[in-house]
């Protein structure tokens, strides 16, 4: 292979075409255009419904005319085609989401435009001072209070899901006798099923009281209940999914270490769970993106005004998380200040993604370093 | 019943609204293949069709009336739309007209054979069905924000905007802009008496001075004993930023609409407020009288000399139109080109059951808000256009 970088790239492209050619030519053309038709008009529709046409209705019959005409002639060629759409569409749709999310945010990130070393940046000044007011003057749009109680939430949610979820998980897996097992997994999966409201209703009606009495707080929001609270929500995420990559480990591996006269403690301890690491981290940190973006138990446990509690590690305040923010503000804000609620939404995506990346990079990592389990 | 043929009027319209759409979407295909490429002819000829649905009245049934917005309007709005879907007969008794055994409110105003639906709208021109459960026209409220109710009725989703606070408020748009746009329909009042936690009232904390309380919601009072309490901190309960019970107490309380607070928590709901002024045994909140309840009571304001007191029998009271926390509940209607008085037939027919005396005693003091006098439910009429 001594071809120089641009043949390669010359030849890869013609081998495509040639690819292309041959496909082009083995196939029926009939079957060609159908589904040319079909994609065609599909694209057409999404044309026409970025640009909120009437005429949007029309090319969408004929995608689904075109469609279902072909999958009766030529089901293998068209199945191709729409499910290659249909995943085109997922990822559309997110870049719709994230570029409206970015575009609504705009007038926050001018109004808190703030200079430094003679640069002005445009949604510094959200990261700069503390002061979030949108009605009295001076009027400021700061995240830090919101990121803060995020943060504040998301960290005690962890300390209860992480513990909790991979002992669940250790003990359903590897230690539970069967009966035992088809009792709890199931019950853990209802766990998950249980709305956010009922919890956060729980939480406004019994903890906040109680925490308020217990505890001789002016009022009962504390970031430690509604963190604890977070937590037991994300509990059966981390456990299922945690317990997904324990039982996945091979068994031959724990029966390597069991022959050389290991416990069946020592077995977990020193082969199971390093092996099965990358897969209980990734449980861990679908529970952390699942309490950042926990938020009906948060906007009804939470006092609701913008304060960083001080000293900064002090749980027993509650004041606000970026997505309580949101939702107890968004019926009666307009302007800048509705624009301020995107600017959180922006956060949040942005945290969200660096969390999903993270994962991804500690999986790719652990399974390098094992050599491929899984 | 009532919700029943609600959906079932509903249903007529959404389909007459498909036939509609369907034949012009079937003319606009007939005129794109006969002359490929005259686009502009087709979407004229879509929003004629809209306008003609939504507009007609008279000979078939015309389009359900909707609204949304402030929870606070809610109860007065879903209780007249109910009545209005029930299109009860007049020899029902309870609901509507008067027989044997009762009569509705302000009857012998009205005295009619016709059912309550067919009664009001017949005044504005729309042929009475006759038929219990079937109105001339369905009404739907829907139950959201005030700010919410605004934008939904300025980008014309609702028919009517219920809100709490005033439209400039909540849309941040000049008066000038309001009149050009709008008309306000006052329905009713609303008092925002400031109540305390039981424990608080029981220790002797009655009665407060404005000031006093401008103090307590601006964090100079932080703890009863200052006000003749117990030794307690004070828990203030302040409502969603920005909201329209918030603008309205900041304007009427803390002399500006921008005013600054200090408050303890803020909670979106009425409900809520009454929830946690059941729960702690310090707070101070303010919210709807119509969420008065066990736990809480409401204490007597001192403004300037005059105790407005929560007993309907005091000299002053808290239900006057003169106490200060009291503000009035919109129901706003959007002034466009159909509408250059800004307020239809349809909606009209509506909203002047409200303003009946009948309308203000069933739909406003049952749901515990206060009447509007004499005086003001001649204004608002003279909004509405001439009935037929």
């Amino acid at each position: 292979m001594s071809l120089t970088p641009q043949t390669d790239w010359r030849a890869s492209i013609e081998r495509r075409l040639t690819r292309t050619q041959e496909f082009v030519d083995d196939t029926d053309p009939e079957a060609l255009a159908v589904v040319l038709v079909s994609m065609g008009s599909l694209l057409a529709a999404f044309v026409g419904f970025l640009l909120a046409s009437p005429w949007t209705a029309v090319p969408l019959g004929a995608f689904l005319i075109a469609t279902g005409y072909g999958w009766a002639r030529h089901q293998a060629l068209v199945a191709r085609a729409v499910t290659f759409a249909m995943t085109t569409v997922t990822l559309v749709t997110l870049g719709l989401i994230v570029a409206f999310i970015f575009a609504e945010s705009i007038p926050a990130f001018q109004y808190e435009t703030a200079t430094v070393f003679g640069v002005s940046v445009p949604g510094l000044g959200m990261f700069t001072q503390a002061r979030w007011d949108a009605v009295s003057e001076p009027v400021r749009y700061s995240l830090l209070p919101m990121i803060h109680g995020t943060v504040m939430v998301t960290t005690i949610a962890t300390l209860v899901a992480a513990p909790l979820g991979v002992a669940a998980a250790l003990f359903i897996a590897e230690i539970a006798p069967p009966q035992v097992r088809e009792l709890v997994k199931p019950g853990i999966e209802i766990l998950a099923g249980i709305p956010s409201i009922v919890y956060g209703f729980i939480g406004f009606t019994v903890i906040n009281p109680w925490a308020s009495g217990a505890f001789d707080l002016n009022g009962g929001s504390t970031y430690l209940f509604v963190g604890m609270v977070v937590g037991l929500m994300a509990l059966p995420t981390v456990v299922s999914v945690a317990e997904d990559a324990l039982t996945s480990v091979p068994d031959v591996m724990k029966d390597g270490s069991l022959a050389l006269g290991a416990t069946d403690w020592q077995s977990m301890t020193s082969i199971t769970l390093p092996a099965a690491f990358s897969g209980v981290s990734a449980a861990v940190l679908l529970g952390v993106g699942r309490a950042i973006g926990e938020t009906m138990a948060a906007t009804v446990m939470l006092a609701g005004i913008p304060r960083i509690s001080e000293p900064l590690v002090n749980v027993f305040y509650g004041y606000e998380t970026l997505t309580s923010l949101i939702a107890r503000g968004y019926g009666s804000a307009n302007g800048v200040h509705e624009s301020a609620l995107f600017a959180a939404g922006v956060v949040l995506f942005v945290t969200v993604l660096c969390l999903s990346i993270g994962s991804q990079y500690i999986e790719a990592r652990m399974r390098r370093r094992l050599g491929g389990v899984e | 019943m009532s919700r029943d043929s609600g959906r079932q009027a509903d249903a007529v319209s959404r389909r007459k609204y498909l036939l509609t759409s369907a034949a012009v979407g079937a003319a606009g295909l007939a005129g794109c293949s006969g002359n490929s490429g005259d686009g502009s002819d087709g979407s004229d000829g879509g929003s004629e069709g809209e306008e003609g649905n939504t507009m007609e009245s008279g000979s078939s049934a015309p389009a359900t009336v909707t609204a949304e917005g402030s929870s606070t309007v809610y109860p007065i709005s879903n209780k007249g739309s109910s009545y209005w879907n029930s299109n009860s007969p007049a020899s029902d008794g309870e609901y509507w007209g008067s027989n044997d055994e009762s009569s509705v409110a302000g009857w012998d105003q009205i005295d009619t054979d016709q059912n309550i639906a067919d009664y009001f709208a017949s005044l504005y021109g729309f042929e009475a069905t006759g038929e219990r459960s079937n109105p001339p026209f369905a009404t739907r409220v829907a139950l959201s924000h005030s700010g919410t109710g605004c934008e939904a009725v300025r980008d014309g989703l609702v028919d009517i905007g219920n809100s709490s606070g005033p439209i400039t408020a909540e849309l941040d748009i000049s008066e000038e802009e309001r009149d050009e746009n709008y008309v306000d329909h006052v329905v009713g009042r609303d008092g925002q008496p400031v109540f305390v936690s039981q424990a608080i009232y029981d220790a002797g904390v009655e009665q407060l001075t404005g000031e006093q309380i401008r103090g307590i919601y601006q964090g100079d009072i932080t703890n009863w004993s200052e006000v003749g309490g117990p030794d307690q901190e004070i828990y203030v309960v302040g409502r969603a930023e920005g909201s329209g019970t918030d603008t309205s107490f900041r304007l009427n309380m803390l002399g500006d609409a921008d005013a600054p607070m200090d408050v303890d928590t803020r909670l979106g709901q009425n409900q809520q407020v009454q929830q946690v002024l059941q729960d702690n045994d310090n707070a101070i909140g303010y919210m709807a009288l119509a969420f008065s309840g066990s736990g809480i009571q409401a204490i007597a304001i001192d403004f300037e000399g005059t105790v407005y007191r929560p007993d309907p029998d005091a000299e002053n009271t808290i239900f006057d139109s003169e106490y200060p926390l009291n503000r009035d509940l919109h129901m706003y209607t959007r002034i466009n080109e159909e509408t250059p008085e800004g307020t239809d037939m349809r909606e009209a027919a509506f909203l002047n059951m409200f303003l009946t005396e009948f309308g203000q005693k069933t739909f406003v003091e049952d749901v515990n808000y206060i009447t509007l006098p004499t005086s003001d439910i001649e204004a608002e009429r003279e909004k509405l256009p001439e009935q037929a």
